[in-house]
């Protein structure tokens, strides 16, 4: 059920991914897109085991991003940073960022438990949905600058997504506390 | 009734200057406003440093000399055996402690990070994430200390009014008192107070570099 539910989210995303090749374009898309594929998640609920594993793994995840970040800021204000390291990073959060699809299915909120996503996540899915798209559409270009190893290049990719990380936190993400 | 001098104008400016940093740095933080956190936490930093040294070279009830007292003078003052002007000796140990906590406060402050990764100190990069994920948690472990002396020396004030009838907030605000206490304020020279403060910005300034070593 887990599987067919992370197919849901995974087509859910891909819808949005397909309509926006700009986030102003992705924000056009007619709303019932998005309610749909959260409609579907939520016309089969997570039994509780199930959506507490996702709310663990999200969590883990999310914070592994974070570590990730700090890695990436230290180097890239070192005098000479250590591309190896700041590949290690950049691949870490592109795979964070790929399986972020597959964080957020309805009934993962914090009616079911300990976390720091809004219920705003699942009441405004269409704008959940670009903010988290634009996230992992940074991350990608990010590990791809990295890859390339232009310095300059990968800073500003590295400013880039750190934009996308606040503009979703500040909307959908409690102050938590671990 | 006389009115006489009690706290110079670096007194008055730097305490009301922290206290309003202080609701600043508490709200831009739970608003979203980290980076502005970060500078009001530099701006933080600053006062305190001008305050130390002012309490060095400044007027006499600025000096720490004049008001840190040991416990017998404590003692005393809670017998009311004491006269005096400026900070009483048990009000001295409510300055020390919050002059400490908010120092502590700013200290952690230099080296934290935020839980993205997004926002740091001047000085996180000198640590491992892992390490400043704990300061972090002292950060704002350390602001419920400096809440509750806040409150404490709130407290104490209305205390103050209410059952003594004895006005502590106007003369922080206007530098006078109409109390008949003994001895009198000698004031400090302005063009200390200036170098004072440019030694405390040069510092400030060396730390937002990352405190460089030449």
């Amino acid at each position: 059920m887990r599987t067919k539910l992370f197919t849901a989210g995974f087509a859910f995303v891909l819808v949005s991914a397909c309509g926006s090749s700009s986030s102003s374009q992705a924000k056009n898309q007619p709303a019932n897109v998005m309610n749909a594929a959260v409609a579907v998640a939520a016309a089969k609920p997570l039994s509780k085991p199930q959506a507490l594993t996702v709310m663990h793994d999200r969590h883990e995840g999310m914070e592994d991003v974070g570590k990730q970040n700090k890695i990436l800021r230290r180097e890239l204000t070192a005098a000479s940073p250590d591309l190896a390291a700041v590949r290690g990073a950049t691949a870490t959060i592109a795979r964070h960022a790929s399986e972020a699809t597959h964080w957020f299915p309805a009934g993962t909120g914090p009616d079911v438990g300990k976390t720091g996503a809004k219920p705003e996540i699942w009441q405004k899915p269409q704008d959940f949905g670009v903010k988290l798209h634009n996230f992992q559409v940074a991350a990608r270009a990010l590990d791809v600058a990295a890859r390339a190893g232009d310095l300059n290049a990968i800073k500003a990719r590295y400013a880039d997504i750190g934009g996308t990380c606040k503009a979703c936190h500040d909307s959908y993400r409690t102050d938590m506390h671990h | 009734m006389p009115k006489q001098r009690v706290w110079d104008l670096p007194v008055r400016l730097t305490h009301w200057l922290l206290a309003a940093l202080i609701v600043f740095s508490w709200w831009s933080v739970r608003n979203h406003h980290t980076d502005w956190h970060i500078w009001s936490g530099i701006a933080i930093l600053t006062l305190l440093l001008f305050r130390l040294m002012w309490g060095f070279v400044g007027s006499s009830t600025a000096r720490w000399t004049s008001f840190v007292r040991g416990p017998r003078a404590t003692l005393d003052y809670l017998r009311g055996r004491w006269v005096g002007i400026g900070h009483t000796p048990l009000a001295a140990l409510s300055v020390i402690a919050m002059f400490a906590v908010l120092a502590a406060q700013v200290g952690l402050g230099l080296f934290n990070e935020d839980d993205d990764g997004l926002y740091a100190g001047p000085l996180a990069n000198f640590l491992s994430p892992d390490t400043t994920e704990k300061i972090h948690d002292l950060h704002e472990l350390n602001f419920k200390l400096l809440l509750g002396l806040i409150t404490l020396h709130v407290a104490a004030i209305l205390y103050y009014r209410i059952v003594r009838g004895k006005q502590l907030t106007k003369p922080m605000i206007t530098g006078r008192t109409t109390d008949p206490a003994a001895g009198e304020m000698r004031p400090g020279k302005w063009w200390v107070a200036l170098i004072c403060l440019g030694v405390a910005l040069a510092i400030s300034r060396w730390v937002v570099a990352g405190a460089p070593l030449p």
